[in-house]
Order: structure tokens, then sequence, then C-alpha cells
């Protein structure tokens, strides 16, 4: 049921060489290959049929469940609409990935719109790949949303990466924070050739204590652009911070927009942003430990992006 | 060992007219350093012990003359080629960095990610505790633990010569003399030919060979003994007043 090339896809996106452990659900040019549930956590298609909901119960520890997606059938753009229900007290983590191997001229596009309900005291990692290739010359297109609810004292960690090989990128993260919770969100993307990748952000901080730290770092080669939007709004004592990097490499191009909101006296939220070249004192540093020049630059963009 | 031959570097700048004035920052300089030897670096701001420095290592470029290293000449060598053939340098702001580990740049630096080995690396170095191995070198670090950190990696290299540009900005007086134990044990130890360039009289005092700089040029070599006045001199100059409506920067220096 998996070829060779959907076990290379689902071994970069997913860092899968065989079926995982535990729950699972892979979908496959839009129809589900494969699934596997476990006591704890329930994985079905939902009532529209467009998606999956994975719902996890209370106090479920330890546990882990993997929903890649992979796509070679050209001219197919999937949409799926995918709920998690996190239940109280519960500790897991989430894979989600998303891998087009494109081969012919016609366009392939995945967008994933994923909702998070996380109950009380719930702690969840969030891990998310992308990551297109094949030598086809269709268009490579990938608009992942996550939308994210935190009740109270929930925490949830957020990876989103996307690695290479997407044309076209449109991702779009919301979170509303109840009182007490907290979310770090870091956002990963490089960019070659004549790729777009636009990240739109908002975060609200509603409850009493919420947390909130986004973290962008862009790496940007050839001619791409990256436009990178983030917007933090405080509606109660809270703290948020922003924090994006972009290293452009060649002729790219970036914007970097970070906004914050205050709208209680007691919210505290900063940022900071930059753009630039590969600092050559980093450089310098890494070629007088006998780095070569590509070498240099090699550790310190793997390094930005870890 | 390292052998300079009519070393210069000059750079062009403009003055408030636009008109280009070249500066000359080392100045027609032969010198002679000898395998195994210490040598300190001394004299006022600016005058070039920093530049002279990075010549060597191939970080700046020289106008005019020669470098080399064990008889060979480097003069048009790469940084990359010159720390291949055994020359080690440390920054007096060392870089920092984003996601990369204190562990990465060892890694590098003595080409093996063996625990034990990075270990060794530390435990010789003398950096407590070994926890840090894992601390990223980003702009959390306090001043003294990225100097900390610049030594070990240096130190890391096996160099055949080492050059450390004010191994001391930002170290406590308390670490200052286990600092300078440590440099002298490498020099002993591992033949390892030294050049520290700084103004701590610790340095001064433990060095073979004291080298005192003035305007790009080598004006004193030898004992400290007969440095110091010289050093003394210095001080006076530094501290002279500057009359009211002074432009010249270099007077407030």
């Amino acid at each position: 049921m998996l070829n060779a090339l959907d076990k290379e896809l689902l071994k970069t996106i997913a860092e899968l060489d065989k079926l995982p452990q535990g729950a699972y659900h892979i979908r496959k040019n839009g129809k589900t290959l494969s699934r596997a549930t476990t006591a704890n956590i329930n994985i079905e298609t939902n009532e529209k049929e467009n998606g999956i909901t994975v719902t996890i119960a209370p106090g479920t520890v330890n546990e882990s469940v993997h929903i890649p997606v992979i796509l070679n059938q050209g001219g197919l753009n999937d949409v799926v609409y995918n709920t998690f229900i996190v239940g109280e007290d519960a500790n897991v983590t989430i894979i989600a990935g998303c891998g087009i191997q494109c081969a012919g001229p016609e366009s392939q596009g995945h967008e994933g719109i994923h909702e998070f309900h996380i109950k009380r005291g719930a702690r969840v990692k969030y891990i998310e790949k992308h990551y297109a290739g094949g030598y086809g010359s269709g268009k490579r297109t990938m608009n992942p949303t996550t939308k994210v609810f935190l009740e109270e004292n929930a925490q949830v960690e957020m990876e989103l990466t996307q690695l290479g090989g997407v044309d076209e990128a449109n991702r779009v993260n919301e979170a509303v924070l109840g009182p007490g919770s907290s979310l770090l969100v870091t956002e990963r993307v490089m960019t070659d050739g004549d790729q777009k990748a636009a990240s739109h952000n908002k975060i609200i901080l509603e409850g009493d204590d919420s947390r909130s730290n986004m973290v962008s770092r862009s790496v940007i080669k050839g001619k791409s652009r990256q436009d990178f939007y983030a917007s933090m709004v405080a509606k109660a004592r809270s703290f948020g911070h922003i924090e994006c990097d972009a290293i452009i490499m060649d002729n790219g191009t970036n914007e970097t927009i970070p906004s914050l909101r205050a709208e209680h006296p007691d919210a505290e939220l900063s940022h900071e942003a930059s753009i630039g070249k590969i600092a050559g004192d980093q450089l310098m540093k890494l070629m007088s430990m006998g780095a070569t020049y590509e070498e240099a630059v090699n550790t310190i963009i793997q390094g930005f992006l870890r | 060992m390292l052998e300079l031959k009519n070393l210069s570097f000059s750079v062009v700048e403009r003055d408030e007219d636009h008109h280009e004035q070249q500066l000359d920052i080392i100045k027609d300089m032969s010198y002679t350093f000898k395998k195994g030897k210490f040598y300190a670096i001394t004299g006022p701001n600016g005058s070039g012990k920093t530049t002279l420095s990075k010549l060597i290592m191939g970080i700046n470029k020289q106008t005019s003359g020669g470098v080399y290293f064990e008889g060979n000449d480097i003069t048009h060598l790469s940084i990359t080629e010159r720390a291949k053939a055994g020359i080690a340098y440390s920054f007096q702001h060392p870089a920092r960095f984003k996601g990369i580990t204190f562990r990465d740049l060892l890694a590098i630096a003595s080409k093996t990610d063996d625990e034990e080995k990075l270990l060794k690396i530390v435990r010789r170095v003398g950096i407590c505790p070994l926890s840090f191995l894992d601390k990223p070198v980003d702009s959390t670090l306090s001043g003294g633990e990225i100097k900390k950190i610049e030594l070990a990696t240096t130190i890391a290299r096996n160099p055949k010569l080492a050059i450390y540009d004010e191994p001391d900005t930002g170290i406590d007086l308390w670490t200052i003399t286990p600092m300078v134990a440590l440099l002298k044990r490498e020099q002993v130890e591992n033949k390892t030919t030294t050049i520290v360039v700084s103004h701590n009289r610790s340095f001064l005092e433990a060095a073979d060979e004291i080298l005192i700089f003035n305007h790009g040029e080598i004006i004193y070599e030898g004992d400290l003994k007969k440095a110091l006045p010289i050093l003394a001199d210095f001080r006076i100059c530094n501290f002279k007043p500057c009359p009211e409506g002074e432009k010249d920067a270099q007077c407030f220096r």
C-alpha cells in the first residue's frame, strides 16, 4: 500500500520509516490510505466528510498521533478540514505534515485547515513539516491554516516548518488563549528560486496570565520572497513576544511586520525583528576554525533553522 | 615560525570635505616570531595591534608585503587555508549565533563530535560546569562566558600558532590568573607559539617577549622591565588635556 516514493515522502515530513506506533491517519491524494486508533485516541471521518476529527481522551499521556498527507496526483488540490479535541490534562504529541511529489506539468496543492481545541490543563506539542519535490514543472502550493483555542492552563508548543520545494504558500495561524495558558510558536520557512511564501499570524491573549511567544526564522534564497505578518492582541493581564529574523542570501525580498496591541493596562508586549545577510563575524569565526565558506554558510543556516 | 616581511596595511578614508586620505595602519613591518615562544603585543588604542593579528589570520588582506608560516608563503591564502595550516584566532568580540551551541562550535574546531573527547577539551580549558556544552552561543551569554567559549574553540584546534586578541575583555579579575596559566600551559606542553594582544599586566608578565606598537610600527621588543617606562610614557600621553574646540578625535583617545 505504501510505495517507495510514499515512503520517502513520509520519511521527510514525518521522520517515519514504517507505519507509526500508536494512532495515525495517512491521507494520500485526498483519500484515507491507512488509519489506526488507540484506547485513548479516536480518529474518525467528520460529518461533512471533508476531513477527520481526532479526539484525545482526558488524561491521555505520552501518546502521539501521526497525520501525514501525501500527494502525487497531478492537477489535484486537496482541501482537508481536521479537528483535534484534546481532553483535560492530556499530554500528547501531534505530528502532521504534507509532502508533494510532482512529476508532471499540472499543479498540485494542499490546503490543510487544522482546528485545535485544547481543554483545561492539557499539553500539546504539534509538529508540522511541509515539503515538495519531484521533477515536474507543475506548481506546488501549500496553504496551511491552524486555529488554536486554549482553555485554562493549557500549554501548546507548535513547530511549523516549510523545508523547501514549495512554490507558493499562504500560511495562516490563529490562536486564542484562555487564563494561565501558554503558546509557543516557532515557524521556519526556507524559499528558493521564484518561490513565494506569506505567513499571517494572529494571537489573542484573552485570559489573565496567558503567555505567548512567536518565533519566526526565514531563509530567503535565489529571487524568492517571504512576507511575515504577526499581530498579538492582549485583552488581559498577559505577556507576549514576537521575534522574527530573516536571512537574505541572494536577491530575495522580505517584508516583516510585527504588530502589538494592548487593550489592558497590565499587558506586557514586545517584539524584535531583523532582516539581513549572514553576519560576517559568524562566517569569519567558522572559517578561522577550518570551515570553508560553503561549510560555514551551511552551519549558520542549519543552526538558524534548528 | 612566522615571518612578516615589509607588511603594510592601509585604508582610504574620506574627510568632511570628501577628500580622500590614505591611513597607514601597519607600516612596512618586518618581524620574526620564534617557535614555542609567548609574545605579548601592547600599545595605545589604534596602534595596529588587532589589525596585525587579523593580517596574520587572513581576515584583513595586506596592502603590500608578505607573511610566511613555517617557511611557506601564506600571503595569499584564505582564512580557511591558514586555519588548516595550524593558525588559530581568538576574536576580541566573538560572534554570537542563533541556534548554534558551544558543542557545535567545539565539534567543528576539534573535528570530532565524540562526547568524551569534547568533555576532555572542556576540562582542559577548565570550563565549569560541563553542562555549559549545550549552551547556545547567542546574545544570552555574558561577555565573560562568550570569551571562555572563544578561548576553548581556539585551544581545541591544537594550533601551532595561537593568536588571542584581548582575551581578558569581559573576564572578571579572579579569572585572569587561571586564564594566563592556561595559555602558559598550552605554550609549554604543546609548544604552541602564542601571541596575545593585551593591556593586562598579567599577560605582559607571562610573555617571553613584549612588543610595543605605536602608529603601526614596532617601537620596542624585549622584556617587561625595559618596556614599563615606555608604557608609563604612553599613559601620560594618553591623558593629555584636549584644548577647547579640538576637533581631532585622536586627542580624546
